[in-house]
Parts: structure tokens; C-alpha cells; sequence
């Protein structure tokens, strides 16, 4: 019966139970969207570096990954490959070897990092293949190299054009060779395509003087979320002079920044609460103040104290409850189109380029922040009437039945 | 059986600071089954009375005893728990709980007690048809008219069996018919089911039915009279 009178008394000032609802559900909607598209942006950067370069698991010489030099090299890559290949979790694997050179051209010559890559195993890897917007992809052919459209404007170069690549080879003299450019590329981390260039595993190994020793392995799994487990098993099964690393171990940043923001979302969530605070406050003041003398009658005919708390509150909390319902419902509706089509913001879009994230962000939407939101306004509501109630609480009743 | 005692009862009010002293020295007796009216002119000290014997109040200084129970000894709580279990109350704005219907306001008290929900619809509805009243259970109070409301009053009032009904001019809300058929109502309440009200009035219409008949003026009992007969006996 305290939820029927709580309920019915929600409604006797339909207004202002419309405008504080409507201002809950504005406030969880604004929460739960800004959390799906930092949640979703974090996850595309994440996401953007494993098909970018990284992949789900990379197999190294041990300490190849603290210090990338040429000389820690997988000697017997056969070796390593068997294993790979006997592991059921792993869906595409290929083999690459990284390094730093000077790429020339006639006009000018800027620092690179050298890929080289097994083309076609490649393509199931990075998005690399599909990135081109001039010319090709590498097709394993001698002298071919794949460079970034930043880097293209940097050495004053075009399709067809020749390019000389330099570094230093195993033996620590210098190895240099003459390239033709095949295909441009461009990616959605601008920063990258300025630095990078792509040329066939082969013609490394033979300009670096490597024979077939190369510096990584890079492996997609099936599952992603067993990306642990599955790194685990291979570095068990793999001799303790390889490093085997999982995307979270090699990009720890990105992984943190993502659980930061999730603590930094608790503070966003806790200032629109507060505001929200405020809004509840007023509004059931107004609703004990007015109802003066009716609970003044209450509390004549017997009502105990914590009854009448409990209906301040219990009104409030409904309305909480109603505003969370509604807000979810709201919430999802925007969010669902939005997560198809992403929301385009070209307007920022070289800032976040140069973050790693392409122009349009896709809004993620998960259990935490419906939690987070559902939770929330709930306790937000009930914490707003806790001081109205308290004041409903101290009338007496004679004083209380006076106002008529 | 004496239900209510008071004893040198007094009660000052601070109005903006300035002392008024509404009752002073009030020495009553109530027993069960009365029909007891105060009479006095406005501002004689009625509602001040009715309030501290109905456990709403507390007094200045004397005492006023229910059931030989010392009610200044209580805490609010407790006078509370007393209100709901022992007091009937009647307003003379009506008071009832306006998101409620009929039937719900006369449930209430009964769901405050504790007693389960069809035990108190079965209690409230047949109490609804032994008023006559039974046509307005799902009528909330603004879709019934004034003495159709203080029905409803006084059947939440006596719902719950009180030890007494206290009544605060019951009728001055009412035109002078419908006024006496409240009365009516009260008094086959009493006879029927020896309920004991107390009730309060400055209107000599109202005054004639009560039985017994204390005089109250500027804080002080009067005088007393006692009525032989009921007139509906007659
Ligand atoms: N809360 C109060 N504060 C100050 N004076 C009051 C208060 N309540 C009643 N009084 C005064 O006490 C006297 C008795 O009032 P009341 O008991 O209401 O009389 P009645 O019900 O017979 O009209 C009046 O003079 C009234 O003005
Ligand atoms: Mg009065």
C-alpha cells in the first residue's frame, strides 16, 4: 500500500514529476553515450594497433621487444612455425623482419621503419593490403616497396617512382638496394604512413644479409578473448630463447588507458549524479512542504515515523526507478544506430588520426556502463529524498494539521 | 469503566512569544460507552483539549492518564503506536488520504497494524455496508461530497475497535442535515456497538445530541450536564 500511495502521489503534480524525470533521463542518456563512445573509441585505437601492426600474439628473440634490433633474429623460424602450426586456437600466422633505415629519394630522404613481410600471409594479419590507395600490393616481386601517402609527400615521390632504402646489415656494414614504388598506402594513423614502408620478406633478408633468420612471428587466434591463454601454451611449448608476447603485453598503454577511463567515467558519472542531487532535493521538498498538513494527518492517525520516511523515499526511488527504465530505453535507442553507422567527427579527424583512431567512432556499449547507470540514478534518487524525508519526519502532527 | 482521566490539565501556547493560556487546569473523566460532547465558543480551548487526551499533544503541566497509562511518560513513538491502536479520529476537514479511495482510507490504519490484506478488506467492506456506505469504496475523496467523506471518517475512525473516538466539531464542515446524520451515524455507532466518542461543537444544534455535556470556556470546565435519554430513543 506505501508503493500505491508513493506511486499515485508521483503523479498529482504531473509536471514536475515530468521535468525532473525528463532531467534524469537526459542525464543518463548524456552518461551512458559518452561512455560508449570513449569506451568504443579506446577499444578502436586498441583494435586499430593489433590490425595495424601488431596482431594478437608476437613470437621474438628474447629481448627483441625491449631493444628491436637486428641482431636478436629467430635463427630457425621452421622451428618456431612448427609449433605455431600444430596449435589449434591460432587462425593465420606470418613472419616479418623489422628494422630501421633511410629511404631516399631524388629530392629528399627521411628515417623509416622497414617491414618486410610474407605478402600474402600478411594479408590476413594487418589491414595493410587493404589500406592501398595507389597502385598494388606487394606481390612478392624483387625491388617492389609499399610506401605511406605521408611518406610519398615527404620524398616528393609518385607511383613508379625509384627510391633508395638503406640500413645496417647483420654484419654491421651497410646494406642498400633500389626500390620501385608499387602501391601507396594510407591508414587511418597518419603518423604511421609518414615512417613506414613495406617491402617482400625475401629481399630483406637478402639486403640485410639474414639468410632466413627473421624477427618476428605474428599471430591472429581464434578466440580473442583466450589471447592469454593461447600465448601461455606457446610459450611453454617454445625453447626459453623466444619472447611471446600478447597485444596487451605490447601495447600496456593503450590497455591501461582503457581502464583509467573507466575510472575517469566514475567521476563524470558521480558530478552528473551530484547535479542530479540537487534536482531530487528541490523537487521533494516541494512535494513534502506542499502535503504539510495531509502527512500531519498521517502521522495524528497513528503512521510511525520510519513508515513516512519510507514513502518520501520510496516516491523518490520510483521515480529513480522510472528515470532509469525510460533512460535505458532512450539510451539504447540512440546508441543502437549509432553503433552501426559510428559518429562521424571528420571536424576532429587529424587530431585523432594522429591518435590512431580513424574519423568515425563506433559507440561500445557494455555491462559495465548500463551498471554503471542503472545503479546510479537509483541511489541518486533515493540520497535526494533522504533530506526531504527527514523533514516530513520532524513535522508534528498538530503543528503540521494547522496549515490549511 | 473510566477510559481517560485528566488531571489539572493545562496547556500555554507561546504566541510570538506572548503566553496564552489555552487550558487552565482541566480535571475530566471519560468512561467507556459515553457520548460526551465539549461545548464551548471558539477559542475556549476545544481542539487544544481533544489534542492532549488524543495523545497528539503534550501539555504544559498536569497529566492525562488512558487507560490508567500516564500518556506524558511516553515517547513520540510510543504515542504514535497509541494513536493507531487505541484512538479513532475524526477531523472537521475531513483529512482523508486524497490518493487513496473509500476503501483504501479505511484500510489504512488496519495496514499500518499489520493485518493482512484480506483480513482488512473483508473488515473495511463489511463496516462500508453497515454505514451505508458501501456504494463509495472505489471513490476517491474528491469525486464524494462532504458528508459522504466524514463517513468515510468515521468509518476509518472506528475500523480498528479504538478504546475512543475523538471527534473535533465533526460537522462544522456540514450543511445542518447532513450534519445530523452524521450524528445519527455516531450515536447508532455508540448504542450499537458501545463505542465511546467524544466529540466537540459550538453549534447548540450539534450541542443537544451529545449525552453527556461539559461547558467548556477560556480554558476551564464550566459547568456539566447529563442528558436522560438520547432523543432517537424517544
Ligand atoms: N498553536 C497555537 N499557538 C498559539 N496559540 C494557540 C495555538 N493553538 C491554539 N491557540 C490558542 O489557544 C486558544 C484555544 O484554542 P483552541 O483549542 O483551538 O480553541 P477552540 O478549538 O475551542 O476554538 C485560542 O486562544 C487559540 O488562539
Ligand atoms: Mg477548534
Amino acid at each position: 500500500m506505501l508503493w500505491k500511495i508513493a506511486w499515485r502521489n508521483l503523479w498529482r503534480n504531473k509536471r514536475r514529476s515530468v521535468i525532473i524525470l525528463v532531467s534524469v533521463v537526459v542525464g543518463m542518456v548524456a552518461m551512458m553515450l559518452t561512455d560508449a563512445l570513449y569506451t568504443g573509441m579506446i577499444r578502436q585505437v586498441l583494435t586499430n594497433q593489433v590490425s595495424l601492426e601488431v596482431g594478437h600474439i608476437q613470437i621474438h628473440r628474447k629481448g627483441f621487444h625491449d631493444n628491436p634490433s637486428i641482431k636478436l633474429l629467430i635463427e630457425r623460424p621452421d622451428e618456431v612455425e612448427a609449433v605455431i602450426r600444430q596449435h589449434p586456437e591460432v587462425l593465420h600466422h606470418a613472419r616479418r623482419v623489422l628494422t630501421y633505415g633511410i629511404l631516399s629519394s631524388s629530392y629528399n630522404s627521411s628515417g623509416v621503419n622497414i617491414v618486410s613481410v610474407e605478402p600474402e600471409a600478411e594479408r590476413q594479419i594487418t589491414l595493410i593490403s587493404k589500406s592501398i590507395v595507389q597502385g598494388r600490393y606487394l606481390k612478392g616481386e624483387a625491388h617492389e616497396v609499399l610506401i605511406g601517402e605521408g611518406l610519398a609527400r615527404k620524398l616528393e615521390v609518385s607511383l613508379g617512382d625509384k627510391v633508395v632504402a638503406m640500413a645496417s646489415r647483420l654484419d654491421g656494414s651497410i646494406g642498400s638496394d633500389v626500390f620501385r614504388i608499387v602501391g601507396i598506402y594510407r591508414t587511418f594513423d597518419s603518423e604511421h604512413d609518414k615512417v613506414t614502408m613495406y617491402i617482400p620478406l625475401e629481399t630483406a633478408q637478402h639486403m640485410l644479409g639474414l639468410g632466413d633468420a627473421v624477427s618476428e612471428f605474428v599471430l591472429m587466434v581464434k578466440d580473442v578473448r583466450q589471447v592469454d591463454a593461447v600465448r601461455d601454451s606457446l610459450r611453454n611449448q617454445l625453447p626459453p630463447i623466444y619472447e611471446t608476447l600478447s597485444y596487451r603485453d605490447v601495447l600496456p598503454l593503450l590497455v591501461y588507458q582503457s581502464e583509467a577511463m573507466a575510472q575517469w567515467m566514475m567521476i563524470y558519472y558521480v558530478i552528473i549524479g551530484i547535479a542530479l542531487v540537487f534536482g531530487i532535493v528541490n523537487t521533494m521538498l516541494m512535494a513534502v512542504f506542499e502535503r504539510m498538513q495531509e502527512i500531519g494527518v498521517l502521522k495524528a492517525i497513528g503512521m510511525p515515523n520510519r513508515k513516512v520516511l519510507a514513502m518520501i523515499l520510496l516516491e523518490s526511488t520510483i521515480l529513480g526507478l522510472l528515470g532509469t527504465v525510460i533512460g535505458i530505453g532512450v539510451g539504447m535507442l540512440i546508441y543502437w544506430p549509432l553503433s552501426h553507422s559510428g559518429l562521424n567527427l571528420s571536424v576532429f579527424s587529424e587530431s585523432l588520426a594522429s591518435f590512431g583512431v580513424g574519423a568515425v567512432i563506433y559507440p561500445v556499449m557494455d555491462l559495465r556502463i548500463l551498471l554503471s547507470a542503472g545503479v546510479s540514478i537509483p541511489i541518486v534518487a533515493l540520497v535526494g529524498a533522504i533530506y526531504p524525508a527527514i523533514k516530513a519526519v520532524r513535522f508534528e502532527p498538530v503543528e503540521a494539521m494547522r496549515y490549511i | 469503566m473510566e477510559i481517560i482521566r485528566t488531571e489539572k490539565l493545562e496547556k500555554v501556547y507561546q504566541d510570538n512569544s506572548v503566553p496564552v493560556h489555552a487550558l487552565k487546569g482541566i480535571d475530566l473523566s471519560i468512561s467507556a460507552g459515553e457520548f460526551t460532547v465539549i461545548a464551548g465558543p471558539s477559542g475556549s480551548g476545544k481542539t487544544t483539549l481533544l489534542n492532549l487526551i488524543g495523545a497528539l499533544d503534550k501539555p504544559t503541566a498536569g497529566k492525562v492518564y488512558l487507560e490508567g497509562e500516564d500518556l506524558s511518560a511516553k515517547s513520540k513513538g510510543q504515542l504514535a503506536n497509541i494513536r493507531l491502536n487505541k484512538i479513532g479520529f475524526i477531523f472537521q476537514a475531513y483529512n482523508l488520504i486524497p490518493v487513496l479511495t473509500a476503501l483504501e482510507n479505511i484500510e489504512f490504519t488496519m495496514m499500518l497494524r499489520g493485518i493482512p490484506e484480506k483480513e482488512r478488506r473483508r473488515r473495511a467492506l463489511a463496516l462500508m455496508e453497515e454505514l451505508g456506505i458501501a456504494e463509495l469504496a472505489n471513490k476517491r475523496p474528491t469525486e464524494m461530497s462532504g458528508g459522504q467523506q466524514q463517513r468515510v471518517a468515521v468509518a476509518r475512525a472506528i475500523v480498528n475497535d479504538p478504546t475512543i473516538v475523538l471527534a473535533d466539531e465533526p460537522t462544522a464542515n456540514l450543511d445542518s442535515v447532513t450534519g445530523s446524520r452524521l450524528l445519527d451515524l455516531m450515536e447508532r455507532m455508540n448504542r450499537e456497538h458501545n463505542i465511546t466518542f467524544v466529540f466537540s461543537s459550538h453549534d447548540p444544534k450539534v450541542i443537544e445530541r451529545g449525552r453527556r455535556l461539559l461547558w467548556l470556556r477560556d480554558g476551564l470546565i464550566e459547568k456539566e450536564d447529563v442528558r436522560d435519554a438520547a432523543p432517537s430513543e424517544g
